[in-house]
Parts: C-alpha cells; structure tokens; sequence
C-alpha cells in the first residue's frame, strides 16, 4: 500500500462537512448585515457584550441627567421671570416712593398711591406664589404649599429647605430659591423685608404725617434700595445657576456622544468590510457546491463496460 | 514418480471456486457500501498444500512439489482496533463538549442579552423611573412609574430564573432517561451483551463472526458519545465494557450491570449533564450569580429607604413590597424632597449592574469555549474517522478492480479447465486409436 485509500464515503462526508461550515459563515455574515450588530449574543464577544450592557446603561444614565438638567432650567426659567416681575413692581414702589417724598402731594394724593402701593405688594405675592409643573418654586420643598397667602397675611409657608436637580455622576445644581430671604414675615415682624418695607411705605403713605412723609424719603427708600440689592443678589444666584445647568447639558451632550461612538464601534456592524465577507464566503459557497457536483459523481464505474 | 491423472481439474476447480468466493466477497461489499459501521471484508486466498513428488527428475532422481491449486483460508474484517479506541475517546470528549455547548446555548437565550428586553434594559429603566421621581417627587405618575418599573425588573427576574430552572431541570430529566432504568445506555449494552454471546459461540465454532463484530464495534461507538468507555476482549473474544466512572464495568461476557452510579468524571453526554447540573456546575453558577444580583439590588435598594422597597433575596423571590402612594422620595415629609430618589438614581452603574454585566461575561465565555472545544474536537473526530474510514471504508473504485481482477481469475480458472479437458479427451479418445 503506498497512498492512503480514500473512498467515497470519505469524500461525501467531507464535502458535506465543507458545504455545512460555509453555509454556517454565511449564514453567520448575513445575520450580522441585516441585524447590523457583531455582537447578537455574549458568546459572541463576552468582554463586548458586557461592555455594551455598561455603555448602554451609562447612556440612558446621561439622558435620565439630561432630562434633570432641562427640567432645572426650565424651574430657573420660571423663578427668573417671577423675579423679573417683582423687580419690575419695586422700581415702580420706589418711582412712586420719590415721588410722594418730595412734599408737593396732598392727602388724597398719597391715599391713592397708597393703594397702588398696596395692589403692587399682592402682585409681588403672586409672583411669589409661581408654579412649575404644579410645584410651587419659592416654598423650599414644600412644593405643594403656596410660600404666601393672599391677603393680610404675610407669613411665609415654605422652609429653608433647598431642592436640587442631579445633572451628572455626583453633580447637583441647587435650582431653588430661598424668596423669603427677599420677602421675609412682612410688617408683623418687622423683619426689615420686602413685604415689611411695603406694608410700612403703605402705612406712611396713609400717615400723612409730617414724620410720615419724611420716613417715604429717608428710612423707606433706604430699606427698599436694601431689599432691591438683596433681588438682585436672588437673581444672580439664579442666572448663575442656569449657567450651571447649561454647562452640565453641554457636558452631557458632549459625553453621550462620545459614548454612542464607544457603543457603535462595540456592537455594530461595519457594513463595508461584512458586505466584502458576505460576497467572499458567496463565492466559496458556490465553488463547494460546484465540486461536490461534479466530484463526486466521478467512479471507475463510469469507464467500465 | 506419479502425478495423478485428474490433479489438473481439481487445482483448476480450487480455482474457480477461490476466485468465485472472493467475488462473492466483494459483491457483499460493494452492497454494504453505505452501511453504517460496515468494515470492508476480504477473502484471504492460500496455496493448498502441496502434493509431494518424490523423484520427479529421471536424471538426478530428485524429488518436487507440485502446487495443488488455491484455498480461501478466512475471510476477514479490515479493521484497526487502536483507531477505534481512540475514536472513542474523542468521541466521548466531543460529545461532552457538544452537550456543554448546546445546554450553556440554552441559558444564553433565556438571559437574551444584549437586547432591549433583558434584565438590564429593565434595571436601566427602573434607575431612570426613581430619577424621574427625583424631578417631579409630588407627583402620583412618578411613583406609579417607579413600582411599574420595579415589578417589571422583579418579574423578569422571575421569567430568568423560572427559564434557568427548566434548562437545569430538563438536563437531569434528559440524564434519566439516558442513565435510568431501560434507557439508551442498558439498551446498548444489552445489545452489546447478546452479541458477546453469539460471538463466542461462532468463534468457538471456528468462525469469524465479522458482521456480529461490526455490530458490536458500532455499539461502542454510540455508547462512547454517551460516557467515556474502556474496552477490553477477552481470550474468549467477548468484549468487557467499562462506562465512565461506574464501579462495575457495564456489560461483562453476557452480563449486564446497570444501573450504576455515575460523576461528572463519567465524561460524555452524561458527564457534561451532572457536570452542568452539579453544585458546581455552569448552570447552578448561572443561578447563584442571578440570585447575587437580586440580593444586591435589594439590599443597595432597600438601604436608602425607611420601608423596603424589595422584599425577597433571590431572582425568584424579588418582588416589590410597597404601593404607589407608599413610595418616598424624600426621607422628610417635605411632599418637594427628593434626596432618596436621588440617591436611588445614583445606583445607575453601582455593584447590582457590575455583577450582572460580569455573570453576562463569564456566561458569554463559558457558551464560547465550549463551542469553541466542540469545533476542534469535531475535527479531531473527523480525521480520526477518516483514518478509520480509510483502513475500513469500501472504495467503489477499489471492488470494482478487484471485481475485474477476479472475474479475470475466474475466466483463466475456467480456461485451464477447458485445457484439461482437452488434454484428457486426447487421451480417452484419441489413444488407441493408431491407424484407424
């Protein structure tokens, strides 16, 4: 015997061995173009795979942080426009304050700047009372309660507490607003506050004493100028903390997409060089299909007569 | 010196009757081509002993032996026991790997990652409901939101956990039927049992039982897939037959021993189900691994809260303990709090997701290097059955030669007959006949 036998079993096992395995990666190839993914199982690529269970849960983490963010800003928006609006309301108070200081108005005059003066200190309690998203911005977290009632009343009824939004891993921006630093107990208290200040250039106004008139100009201006620097202080706070806001969402937005890169180049498939394969393994295909039918049909049978 | 008279007829017809046999031989080949276990036979063909002539030479009165013709000594089987012995311990290698591969394929389906509807999409969304929670901590949707996404994750936990329990049960169910009483393995070797009876008849009636051998060969391949198997062939050609691990050997002479205890070392189809099933085994890891994470989701969960919000510790037990209107953000009883939903959130990532993303890794690994093992092993297997197949394969183009080589023989036996014939038909005929 000098060359090994081989028999026909031999070579039909072989053939159909071949065919199966091509038609295995072929099958393999085209599962990966029309899913677009390498990655369909862990057995696949297990250190991908787990990366991908990583990547894509750090992803949904950014959008969870990026729909924080935007919700922040648009409480900020909300407290800043209030803000705005009572700025508005007390320069109109201090206009009108110069104006009754100055000694020239009557009786009635007054009166009815007085009144205007009190109609202004509800508008500023309104504003105070600004919902977002049916939460109530300057209680503090007592968010269901109106910070001020209307009315007589001037007590503040939210707390010191702060509310936060987290907008990245360990990141929180501050987004409430403590307004009764602003506001404060009203004239009850004699806090010096806004609606102190208010009630009290209300009360002068009425007065119509000589010593009346003369505290709208001197004791009044100054706590209201005092309670103006104090908004303006709220106010920064809060655009700085909008621009806190908008630093994280473009930090979010930078790394999301960045991670979408990471995940893409993890789990997707590269369509170009998969469509390159798929034809090859096409090809090879087709040649073992050829010469399993023409090979094996071949047989010294074929020669004898 | 004599050589008798019709000694021609009889070494012609001992050639007629040899060339014949061997047709016939290969006639049972060429039939017996696609026949699983078939080894190809031969007639072995011996010169007949030689008739003695003492003093054949008139010269030197020196004596001769003349050829009597040819006889079929045996007719054999082509085979190669050491091929088969390592057959067999591929075979029950690859078997092993095979049933690893297809169990461990199994539980990765069930677990079906990475998609968007496993386990950690669902952990994922819970995290994001407690987020949304922290953003609007009042409101009633948050909360329902929160509970609807922890009974989700709890219940596909269960749906996880109830699929890894079927695998595993299915696996010992499969064991039993193939180890247990009446099953696949005391089906062979009862088999196996009988023919070792009538094999030991034929040989001690001087035959070689080649078809009842193949037969027998064929079951030890098929018992090879199920547990390793050792054979040993007694003096009296009975094969005694040793099963994995099992005390006693299976079938000894025509003896039967089974059922027997078998372990994981038992190797083949067999030893890779208790393998799998076993304290130690993938499926039981996979299981263990599952009921970790849900320990930790509730344990790093419940922490943070005042009243649980889990109770249960394993993957099939999780379950969600409070209502909606139960759920707190906020450990204060500020309805604007959020510092616990917050602090949920922030779990995002935490050692819940890193344990599930390892046990994902190391399921993806083990499913891989069994597929992995079963591809090389095939391989192995197949040159080794091609060596085999090689050595006992019938080749058409081979039987068709010898076809030829031997209807040839047959022709030129006959012819030499037909010359003797003549020979003789001179001789009864013709002689004394001189001048007639």
């Amino acid at each position: 015997m000098t060359t090994e036998r081989i028999t026909p079993g031999m070579i039909a096992a072989a053939t159909l061995n071949d065919l199966n395995s091509s038609f295995a990666s072929m099958e393999r190839t085209s599962e990966e173009l029309s899913s677009g993914r390498t990655i369909l199982e862990p057995s696949d690529n297990p250190y991908g795979a787990s990366r991908v269970i990583d990547l894509q849960s750090q992803l949904d983490g950014l959008s969870a942080y990026e729909a924080n963010t935007q919700d922040g800003m648009a409480w900020e928006n909300t407290a800043s426009s209030a803000m705005s609006s009572m700025r508005t309301v007390v320069e109109r108070v201090r206009e009108l304050l110069v104006q009754s200081a100055n000694g020239a108005n009557n009786q009635s005059d007054l009166s009815s700047v007085a009144v205007e003066v009190e109609q202004l200190t509800e508008g500023v309690k309104q504003d105070a009372n600004t919902q977002y998203a049916g939460q109530y911005v300057f209680s503090g977290t007592l968010t269901t309660t109106a910070p001020y009632q209307q009315g007589a009343n001037d007590e503040y009824q939210g707390n010191a507490e702060t509310v936060s939004r987290a907008v990245g891993p360990g990141a929180s921006v501050t987004i409430s607003t403590n307004i009764s630093t602003l506001l404060g107990n009203g004239e009850a208290s004699g806090d010096g506050k806004l609606l102190d200040t208010l009630r009290t250039i209300a009360v002068d106004l009425r007065g119509g004493t000589a010593e009346d008139v003369a505290a709208l100009g001197t004791s009044d201006l100054t706590k209201l100028d005092a309670n103006i620097e104090t908004l303006s202080q709220l106010q920064a706070t809060a655009g700085s903390a909008t621009d806190q806001l908008q630093t994280a969402l473009s930090r979010n937005e930078g790394l999301q997409s960045s991670i979408t890169t990471s995940l893409t180049n993890t789990q997707d498939t590269n369509v170009a060089a998969t469509s390159v394969a798929y034809s090859d393994e096409q090809a090879a295909y087709s040649a073992a299909l050829r010469a399993a039918a023409t090979i094996v049909q071949e047989s010294l049978l074929n020669f004898l007569h | 010196m004599s050589i008798p008279t019709l000694q021609g007829l009889q070494t012609a017809l001992s050639g007629l009757v040899a060339e014949q046999t061997a047709l016939d031989v290969t006639g049972s080949n060429i039939a017996n081509a696609n026949a699983e276990g078939y080894s190809r036979e031969t007639a072995l063909l011996q010169p007949n002993p030689p008739l003695a002539i003492p003093a054949i030479s008139t010269l030197t009165g020196q004596g001769a032996q003349l050829g009597t013709g040819v006889g079929v000594a045996n007719i054999t089987r082509v085979r190669n026991d050491y091929l088969d012995a390592q057959y067999r311990a591929q075979n029950s290698a690859l078997s092993a790997a095979a049933t690893q591969a297809e169990v461990l394929q199994q539980a990765q389906s069930a677990f079906n990652e990475p998609s968007s509807a496993g386990i950690a999409t669902r952990l994922s969304a819970f995290w994001s409901a407690w987020n949304s929670l922290a953003a609007s901590p009042t409101s009633e949707a948050a909360k329902e939101g929160v509970v609807a996404a922890g009974e989700e994750l709890t219940s596909a936990l269960h749906a996880l956990s109830g699929a890894l329990s079927t695998v595993s049960s299915q696996s010992t169910e499969q064991f039993n039927a193939l180890a247990g009483a009446g099953g696949q393995v005391e089906d062979y070797a009862k088999q196996i049992a009988q023919l070792n009876g009538q094999i030991k008849l034929s040989e001690e009636a001087g035959q070689q039982p080649n078809d009842m051998l193949d037969r027998r060969d064929l079951l030890l391949d098929k018992l090879s897939a199920l547990a390793n198997v050792a054979v040993t062939e007694q003096p009296d050609h009975t094969d005694t037959v040793s099963l994995g691990d099992a005390a006693k050997p299976l079938v000894e002479g025509t003896t039967v021993n089974w059922p027997q205890e078998l372990t994981e070392a038992a190797g083949g189809q067999l030893g890779a189900l208790l393998g799998l099933t076993g304290p130690k085994g993938a499926l039981t890891g996979l299981q263990t691994g599952l009921d970790g994470v849900a320990e930790t989701l509730a344990g790093t969960v419940n922490g943070l809260l005042v009243k649980p919000f889990f109770s249960g510790a394993s993957a099939a037990t999780l379950a969600v303990a409070v209502t909606a209107a139960e759920v707190q953000a906020s450990g204060s009883k500020a309805p604007g709090g959020n510092e616990v939903a917050q602090a949920i959130a922030a779990l995002r990532g935490g050692a819940a997701e890193q344990d599930y993303s390892t046990l994902i890794e190391k399921l993806g690994s083990d499913v891989q290097s069994a597929k992995n093992e079963q591809v090389n092993l095939q391989t192995t297997v197949t040159a080794i059955n091609d060596q085999r197949q090689s050595v006992s394969g019938v080749s058409l183009d081979e039987e068709m030669t010898n076809l030829i080589g031997f209807q040839r023989g047959y022709q030129a036996s006959a012819r030499t007959l037909s010359a003797m014939d003549e020979m003789l038909e001179t001789l009864i005929e013709h002689t004394g006949k001189v001048g007639l």
